[in-house]
């Protein structure tokens, strides 16, 4: 059993749970071993691209600890208590993005799509989450694959310093915009061309329970009509 | 009966088809030819009734039916339901699903019973033979895997029509017969079966009749036999006859230095059996040369010149470029020595206009140079794109981006040009294009890997071959030779269409 197969509602509740846990308990002494569970619970799972979120969330950090320390200071709070408020809310901020990290990363749109038909949704809510939460990894495939073509054109971007860096990633934004559209069309157009009907419930060829079957077992013999 | 009625089909105000008619029977299968950019998919997509139904057309006038029934007067789900259609590009239609999802789509947004879909889903797997796919993501197999799994996903609902665009590239010779084999099995299921493809040879045992556009324009459908051994006809449709004349010997120019050499190159990437994708790939390129690389779908083609351009990850293994040792270069470093032109070039443009594109192979986002605009207008220039300048190379057709790709390859000077699938093989115009390109790189000592499975283009202008297998180099020869070596026996292909003895190279219009 892979803990990616879940289903993608127990996944979501899962994280809002967490989520919920995690601005309840705003102390730091608690905030802590839940973010370090998270993160440990996402090492474990073997989640695709931890490593870059591992970075964005330390930026992350960064950022909040020292705007809101200077913020809390200003207003008149003790170091201590500025440097415990601030970390108290990045680890919260930790916690809630891991946390959707996860559902978003271990859950493939035909996933998505076969647990929201089960669950028997209407087709716009069962197109609106599985675009939501596959769309965003599809984009950062585009943005990774946009910097391979930068690449292998011959644009140095890896031997340079961070702020030429930064800019060579921004400027992956028109391009990447292209590809949104593009993405965009092929989605609708695929969708189109295999009758996807918002009026109209559709049927799933997975068994979905509290895990969603992730391929079909072929156990029929050689079929040749 | 599909009827095209007299359309007219045009982008941005500049007709692509101009009045054209066809009538598909039931039973007849038909075969549409024609060169790169002559509106083989336009005229698929409207047959379909993707155009103008989902992709707005201007100019668009006159009529498609089916059954009597104008296409405009069904509903998508109806429309969509008796059509089935897989685009050149098929991309296009794709998203991140995975295998079963892509080809039980149809008949889940139709509200069909789980077991019977999975039946159909199971029996469909087996027929293309496509079990070690399933439970994959489409967008994680290589080009050919995608048009199997799109074509299975075509064919899934069992639609009245089938409109199939260029099925066949990217297709290895054995997944080629395999399609041409279940295709031909379909015959009473499938009622009409529309295909185009710049190489008549590759289906024509399932096509009943040809048409060949030419110049926005559709001849009469004929029998294919009666025009298949003639030369004239293809000749005049801009694309090279079905039957190979003799071509000239590819170039035997005394290969120059070392260009490029992998030594026992291992990749982490691995297989779904945990094997790597390359376990043991050894090869050298000439400067001077031009070397053909075939290998199955899915045999790493791919992976290689992405391990050799530094964008895969490696295990073990070196790489030297132009005799210096490139293991710790950048993927930017060994690619301003090393140019590379996927199939579909859309993948690696990203400027916004075509001498942008052209400027930047000479730059690599350097500042200009003083020479650098008068050496990119030149290049623009031999492949004839100067009016396209100022265009964005993403409005451009895939056939002239395809040229594109060339121009900025040639502007680059790089050592090694890696064409994989080129788009232009296979009608006269681009092969001229093509062989330009080789003979320029041949006299500046520079040197091309082809990547394709077009054994004839392969044996028409590649001097030496290697093949790719089970994650090695099983072959590295004379192209000629390839063909009867045991490593090429193994893979059970058959060999380049025989060359038609006596007759010379064809004449270009």
């Amino acid at each position: 059993m892979r803990v990616h197969d879940v289903n993608f509602f127990v996944k979501l509740a899962g994280a809002l749970a967490l989520t919920i846990a995690a601005w309840i308990f705003t102390d730091w002494r608690y905030g802590l071993p839940l973010t370090l569970i998270t993160l440990l619970a996402l090492w474990l799972a073997k989640v695709p691209g931890l490593r870059g979120y591992l970075k964005g969330a330390s930026l992350l950090v960064l950022l909040v600890v020292a705007s809101w320390v200077l913020n809390l200071l200003i207003q008149g709070e003790t170091p201590r208590d500025a440097l415990a408020i601030a970390t108290g809310m990045a680890l919260r901020l930790v916690t809630t993005t891991a946390a959707f990290f996860f559902v978003m990363e271990t859950s493939t749109p035909g996933a998505i799509l076969a647990a929201a038909t089960a669950a028997r949704l209407p087709p716009s809510v069962t197109l609106v989450l599985s675009l939501t939460f596959g769309i965003i990894p599809m984009l950062r495939d585009d943005f990774e694959r946009i910097a391979d073509a930068q690449r292998a054109r011959g644009m140095e971007i890896d031997d340079v310093g961070f702020f030429t860096r930064l800019r060579f990633a921004l400027a992956r934004g028109v391009p990447l915009l292209v590809q949104g559209v593009r993405m965009a069309h092929s989605i609708s157009l695929s969708l189109s061309i295999s009758g996807y009907d918002m009026r109209r419930r559709r049927t799933t060829w997975r068994n979905v329970g509290l895990m969603v079957e992730p391929r079909l077992p072929l156990v029929k013999g050689f079929s040749n009509d | 009966m599909l009827d095209i009625n007299n359309v007219t089909v045009g982008f941005g105000g500049t007709p692509v088809l101009a009045e054209v008619s066809l009538l598909a029977r039931e039973g007849r299968w038909m075969l549409v030819c024609g060169a790169a950019g002559s509106g083989k998919s336009t005229l698929m997509m409207t047959a379909a009734g993707v155009i103008p139904r989902l992709i707005t057309a201007a100019p668009f006038s006159g009529a498609v039916s089916l059954s009597g029934k104008p296409l405009s007067g069904l509903s998508n789900d109806d429309l969509f339901t008796r059509v089935g259609i897989v685009m050149q590009n098929v991309e296009d239609q794709m998203w991140d699903l995975g295998v079963e999802d892509l080809i039980a789509m149809a008949l889940e947004n139709r509200g069909r019973p789980k077991a019977e879909i999975r039946e159909r889903l199971e029996t469909i797997i087996r027929q293309f033979r496509i079990e070690r796919l399933a439970g994959r993501r489409v967008l994680s197999l290589s080009g050919g895997e995608r048009r199997m799994v799109a074509i299975a996903a075509a064919l899934a609902a069992e639609p009245e029509v089938l409109v199939l665009d260029e099925p066949t590239t990217g297709l290895d010779p054995e997944a080629r017969q395999r399609l041409v084999s279940i295709l031909s099995g379909l015959r009473g299921k499938v009622p009409m079966l529309l295909v185009s493809e710049q190489d008549p040879a590759s289906v024509a045992e399932i096509a009943d009749e040809v048409a060949l556009l030419k110049k926005g324009g559709l001849t009469p459908p004929v029998p294919l036999p009666s025009v298949f051994e003639q030369a004239v006809p293809w000749l005049e449709a801009g694309i090279l006859p079905p039957t190979r004349r003799a071509s000239p010997q590819p170039s035997t120019t005394e290969a120059g230095g070392e260009v490029l050499a992998v030594r026992g190159l291992k990749t982490k990437l691995r297989r779904p059996d945990g094997t790597p994708v390359l376990s043991d790939a050894s090869l050298t390129i000439r400067g001077g040369e031009t070397v053909a690389l075939v290998g199955r779908n899915g045999a790493g083609k791919t992976t290689l010149f992405q391990s050799i351009l530094g964008l895969a990850k490696i295990e073990a293994g070196s790489i030297s470029i132009g005799g210096d040792y490139a293991d710790d270069w950048t993927p930017a470093r060994r690619a301003r020595s090393i140019a590379y032109l996927p199939q579909n070039m859309r993948r690696i443009l990203f400027n916004m206009t075509v001498r942008e594109e052209v400027m930047f192979a000479i730059t690599a986002g350097k500042p200009e140079g003083k020479g650098d605009g008068p050496k990119a207008d030149e290049a623009l220039a031999r492949y004839g794109l100067t009016d396209l300048a100022e265009a964005n190379p993403f409005a451009l057709s895939a056939r002239q981006q395809a040229v594109l790709g060339l121009a900025c390859a040639e502007a680059a000077g790089s050592l090694v040009a890696i064409l994989d699938e080129p788009l232009l093989a296979r009608d006269l115009n681009g092969r001229r294009l093509l062989e330009q390109f080789r003979d320029r790189a041949i006299a500046e000592g520079r040197a091309i890997l082809l990547i394709t499975h077009d054994l004839e283009l392969a044996d028409d202008i590649a001097s030496r071959a290697l093949l790719l297998d089970e994650g090695a180099i099983a072959y590295e020869g004379p192209t000629r030779a390839l063909w009867t070596s045991g490593a090429y026996g193994k893979l059970g292909w058959p060999g380049p269409r025989a060359i038609v003895e006596g007759e010379g190279n064809y004449a270009r219009p």
